[in-house]
Order: C-alpha cells, then structure tokens, then sequence
C-alpha cells in the first residue's frame, strides 16, 4: 500500500483548514481586560460629559501629533491642512456620534453657513454638526456614517492661501477634486467659492475608495457653504 | 436585544474574534490590541447593531475594519487585479518574510502558508473555511461582492496550494 501525500485538492485544502489550522484561544488578560470593559460600560447621561470627554481628547490627540509627527509642523499649508482634517476626523472616530440637530446654531457660531447641505440618503446616515478651529481657520463639519459603518467627515473652511494641488486631482463624475491619502485616510479636496472643503474617512481600499468618491458626489452636489457673516 | 444580553453574546464570540485578529495582525500584542478595539467599539456602537442580524458577523467587520485602519495604514499594493487583489507576480508587501526555519509539520505548514497570503486572501480563507461564515456575510464583512468573495476563495487556494506545495518539496 502506498503512503498517500497530502491532500491538496480544493475539497482538501478547505478540510484542511478547517481542522487542521491551529486556533488560538484570546488570553486571559484580554479576556478580562475585555470582561472590564463590559462591566464598565454605563448609560449614556446625555452630551454634555461625551462633549468634554471629546475635548480633552482633541488635546490629547493634538498634543500626541505635536509629539509624534514632526512632520506635522510642515510649512505646506495643504499638508499642513490635511493632517489636522485627518486629526479632526479621528476625534469624531474615537467618541462617535454627537448632536446631530445643531448645523444652524454650529454655522453661525463659525462664520460659514450651509444654504444647502447633505443631510443624507440610504448609503449615508448623518450624525452630527459642529464648529471646528483647524490651523487657525474655523468652520463647519459634519459626520457621517455609511452602511458598512465607515465614518466620513465633512469640512468646510475658509479657503484664503489653500490650493487643491493639481497632480492630486481625479475625476469624479463632473468634478475634479484632489484625492490625497495621508496615515492611512483618504481625503477628497476641492474648493467651492471662497472655500476650502475636505471628505475625509479610513476608506482606503479600491472598492472602498470607490464608495468614498460616490459619498463626494452625493455631499458635493447637496451642500453649498455660503458666507454667514 | 438589552445591554447585559448583547454583552454575553458579544463576548461569547472573543476566542474566533482573537484567532482572526492574530492570523490578520500576524502579531500577538496587535491582536490584543485589536481585540480589544473591537469590543470597545461594539459596545460603543451597540445601538447600531440590528437584532436579528449576525453579531459574529458584525464583530468580524468591526474587527477588520480597526485592523484596516489602524494595522494596514502604510500598506499599500503597488497593483491590484480587478477583484482588487494584487496579481500573483505583482510584488507584494503582505508577502511576509519566511521567516519560521526548522522542522514543521504539516499543520504548521498550513498556518506558515496562510500566514504569508495577502491580507485579502488570509481574510476570505479564515472567515469562509476557518469560521465557515455564509459568503454572504463575508461579502458584507469585506465589503465586495459574493461573486468577489467566491473569486479571492479560488485564487487564495490556488495560492496556499503553491505554498504548500513548496514546503513539501523541502
């Protein structure tokens, strides 16, 4: 009889995995780290503690780019922009979702109004509005959230000394924005009247970064900021 | 669903959700961090979880989304195929370093060959054939296609067979 190999056939090779591939059991210090989480969890009281939890956070994160990207102090203003959009975006990442019922009081707190703005649709579901002060420029964002469960930040600010850096633009439908890729988000970059406007998400794969240019389309062709002086 | 409910059965799935976070990460204290990423975020987002829908299904996603995010953020394929995996002889960065020498036997073969596939290949063969999650949910999990899913199953095959085909030899 002769000694039979190892089986590498389609059927085999799933059979294989299935029994053959070591699983490894989560240790006990992620187990009861996890288990603390869970009993540490507590009901939402309302905005207010989330709202001040997200500031010191925003220090927190500003004060760690400071000191871990070096980089960051570029004198290039549309990098210099895009890191702190970037940043902004993963303040909204790591607190989630705020009021989502304060664009009038949000834009006339930050000087740009929305005569029109997106308030979403059945890919995108929109989460919140708030005034925004990023290098040195204040204005307006606002969060949304897909059915896959990526967030996708909306900013708009004013535009003076920022220009969309031409090698970047794509085509996107009627427009040509610039679509720049930066610490693992993609941002999509134009400039609508005297404004600057960034999408922002983690959406970085092909087909995702395909989903992040139909969500421009949608937010481009909805929101119009305006001056709101 | 309530909260204590939705813990005890998130947390029932934290073993499958470790296995795929250390085959993913290809790094212990990543899949520690990654793991635990996950769950803060569940818990966090419990409210967008829709009962009747697969909650192994939706931790999987979250967990590879974090690990997209915060794992995979300079890794970027210099060319990819139209089902959005890189070509075979397109080099790769996910072609991890062979770096396990010595005797193996064949299982461990197994897991040197899955963990040198490409993220999206590793990923398909875990969820589909290690978890055996409806390619359904994978397609939902990666955000493609079934006919995609069913697509990066055969190449992944094709490309673990190579793999171990090699080691054999050896």
């Amino acid at each position: 009889m002769s000694e039979r190999g190892p089986d590498f056939s389609d059927e085999g090779l799933s059979r294989r995995l299935a029994s053959e591939l070591p699983r490894h059991r989560a240790p006990a210090h992620v187990r009861s780290a996890v288990m603390r989480a869970a009993a540490g969890r507590s009901p939402r009281t309302g905005w207010g503690p989330a709202a001040f939890a997200a500031a010191a956070t925003a220090m927190a994160v500003s004060l760690l780019f400071i000191a871990i990207l070096p980089t960051s102090l570029t004198s290039d203003p549309v990098e210099r922009l895009l890191r702190a959009v970037v940043a902004e975006h993963m303040r909204t990442v790591m607190w989630g979702a705020r009021r989502p019922d304060i664009i009038p009081a949000v834009t006339e707190e930050a000087g740009i109004g929305l005569a029109r703005s997106f308030s979403g649709d059945d890919r995108l579901t929109f989460l919140a509005a708030e005034t925004v002060f990023i290098d040195r420029r204040r204005g307006v964002a606002l969060h949304y959230r897909d059915v896959d469960g990526h967030l996708i930040t909306y900013v708009v600010l004013p535009g003076q000394g920022v220009g969309v850096p031409d090698r970047k633009r794509v085509q996107v439908d009627r427009w040509r924005p610039a679509l720049l890729q930066d610490a693992g988000f993609s941002t999509l970059m134009w400039k609508q009247a005297d404004f600057v406007c960034l999408l922002v998400s983690d959406m970085v794969s092909p087909t995702d970064v395909q989903h992040f240019k139909e969500y421009f389309v949608r937010v481009r062709t909805a929101t119009e900021p305006v001056p709101n002086y | 669903m309530t909260d204590a409910s939705f813990r005890d059965q998130a947390l029932i799935h934290i073993d499958a959700l470790y296995n795929f976070a250390l085959y993913l990460a290809r790094s212990a204290a990543e899949a520690d961090d990654l793991v635990q990423e996950t769950y803060l975020r569940a818990f966090r987002f419990e409210s967008r979880f829709q009962p009747g829908t697969h909650l192994r299904a939706w931790l999987f996603q979250i967990l590879r989304n974090t690990f997209l995010t915060f794992y995979r953020i300079c890794e970027r394929e210099a060319a990819v195929a139209e089902d959005g995996v890189p070509d075979w002889d397109v080099p790769m960065f996910h072609d991890a370093p062979d770096d396990t020498g010595g005797t193996m036997d064949t299982h461990t073969d197994l897991e040197r060959a899955l963990r040198r596939l490409p993220e999206d290949f590793r990923t398909v063969l875990l969820l589909a054939e290690v978890e055996g999650l409806p390619l359904e949910d994978v397609a939902r999990i990666m955000s493609c296609p079934v006919g995609t899913v069913k697509s990066r199953i055969f190449r992944a095959k094709e490309r673990l067979r190579t793999l171990l085909q090699d080691y054999d030899k050896t």
